[in-house]
């Protein structure tokens, strides 16, 4: 049952949400005036509905706060971020096309 | 409302949008045409395929025939890329390369397909890590830094322009450029660096982007690679607009049967919306794009 959509998290949640979280996490990072990362939105959200019930996903709009996203070396938008037990096992950059990112989602399962 | 307010505005003069401003102005809606002759894919082609034209006819031939036709229909050209889209209440509104603002009633996406990656070593390895395409997402995470843009056209030069507010350094890798004189003094006039009849060979660091070796043996110590080969496109200039693009492949933009995208009034026709790349297909949809936006911007004058 995926009851909550896609989750806005931030550096202040970002710790007992994702990183502490007892389900893997996809955490998009993305900013209102990118192109591409408008383009992809929809995508994670059809992803969401199909795999929210075993994976939290969540964005992170990197205009709210800076930390997170520098210490993990985020320098491009979109960048699609995979945790598993509070560390990263994978992540993508770009607007890459749905396969992609379905295969990528898959690895967490 | 803007005063001087056009019906139609089409992004691209190849086929698809030189064959939508023909239909659209013979419609008697009021359309310009942006961008450049010589950078259709089509200029350089040799056409023995298209129906009608039983002789070889050269692209620049036919692309040059189609211009005077749109012309004669009232079409306006103005010989400038766009670097900006914004939809607007009732209008979309399209910024140049010189910097003038245009607003028309209805907008026409048809500019083309071009290529996006350098192909040199490096390149792949450091995406996200040194390595972008896009300056407007990333300028942002620059501050400070050195940065380089490679590119011939207004993408990478107005980039470099606008990273000149964010980075501490940026150097502009070029060929040769082909832009409007006015962006070509306004970079001079710029603290941009340039490395000219140069080009990327290759990108070099460890975990991040710390060097790019240019082809005239020079190095440059950046942070960070800004890949803005071409005018913008679909991705730069219809994204943020919130048009839809095929999922599979993140590079087409969708339409239906009438060639209009899920943003009412903006209609995309050519090879922008995918396969095959072809002139008859090209023109076959900018026809319909020019059409239905004329009659979309006539009920909305009318209203
Ligand atoms: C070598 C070659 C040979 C070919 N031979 C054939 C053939 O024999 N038969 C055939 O049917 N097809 C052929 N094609 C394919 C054909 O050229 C294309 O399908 C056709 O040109 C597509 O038309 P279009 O209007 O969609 O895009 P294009 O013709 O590519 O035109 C794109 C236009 O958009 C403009 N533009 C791009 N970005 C911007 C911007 N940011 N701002 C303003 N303007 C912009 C460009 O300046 C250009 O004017 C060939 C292609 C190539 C490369």
């Amino acid at each position: 049952m995926a009851e909550q959509g896609v989750l806005d998290v931030t550096d202040s949640n970002f710790e007992s949400d994702i990183i502490k979280a007892d389900k893997p996490a996809l955490v998009d990072f993305w900013a209102p005036w990118c192109g591409p990362c408008k383009a992809i939105a929809p995508v994670i959200k059809e992803l969401e509905e199909t795999y929210g019930d075993s994976i939290i996903f969540a964005r992170f709009n990197v205009d709210t706060g800076p930390n997170t996203p520098a210490q993990y070396g985020i320098r491009a938008i979109p960048t699609v971020i995979l945790f598993q037990n509070g560390t990263v096992v994978d992540q993508l950059v770009g607007a890459v096309p749905k396969s992609h990112l379905e295969e990528f989602v898959k690895k967490v399962l | 409302m803007p005063a001087d307010l056009y019906d139609v505005a089409i992004i691209g003069r190849g086929p698809a949008g030189l064959q939508a401003a023909i239909h659209a102005a013979g419609k008697k809606a009021k359309v310009v045409v942006f961008g450049k002759l010589e950078k259709s894919s089509l200029y350089r082609a040799h056409v023995a395929n298209f129906c009608c034209f039983e002789k070889v006819m050269t692209g620049k031939e036919l692309l040059e025939g189609g211009t005077k036709q749109a012309e004669s229909f009232g079409a306006v050209f103005i010989e400038q890329d766009i670097i900006e889209t914004k939809s607007e209440t009732d209008c979309f509104t399209v910024v140049t390369e010189n910097g003038q603002t245009y607003s028309s009633r209805t907008l026409i996406l048809t500019m083309g397909i071009s290529r996006k990656k350098l192909r040199v070593k490096g390149e792949k390895e450091f995406v996200g890590r040194g390595v972008s395409y896009c300056v407007d997402c990333d300028a942002n995470f620059y501050k400070g830094m050195d940065v380089a843009v490679v590119g011939n056209e207004s993408a990478a030069v107005t980039g470099a322009i606008t990273l000149l507010r964010y980075a501490k350094q940026v150097h502009l890798v070029c060929r040769k450029l082909t832009i409007t004189d006015l962006l070509y003094d306004q970079l001079n006039n710029s603290d941009v660096k340039i490395s000219r009849k140069a080009w990327v060979k290759e990108i070099i660091g460890s975990n991040e982007v710390e060097e790019v070796l240019l082809t005239t043996g020079e190095t440059l110590k950046v942070n960070g690679i800004f890949i803005e080969l071409g005018a913008k496109g679909a991705m730069e200039l219809a994204a943020n607009l919130g048009v839809v693009f095929d999922a599979e492949t993140f590079s087409f933009i969708e339409t239906n049967k009438w060639q209009e995208t899920n943003i009412p009034g903006l209609y995309a026709a050519g090879d922008i919306t995918g396969q095959p790349w072809q002139i008859a297909k090209a023109v076959g949809e900018g026809c319909v794009a020019g059409m239905e936006a004329a009659v979309y911007a006539r009920k909305l004058a009318d209203s």
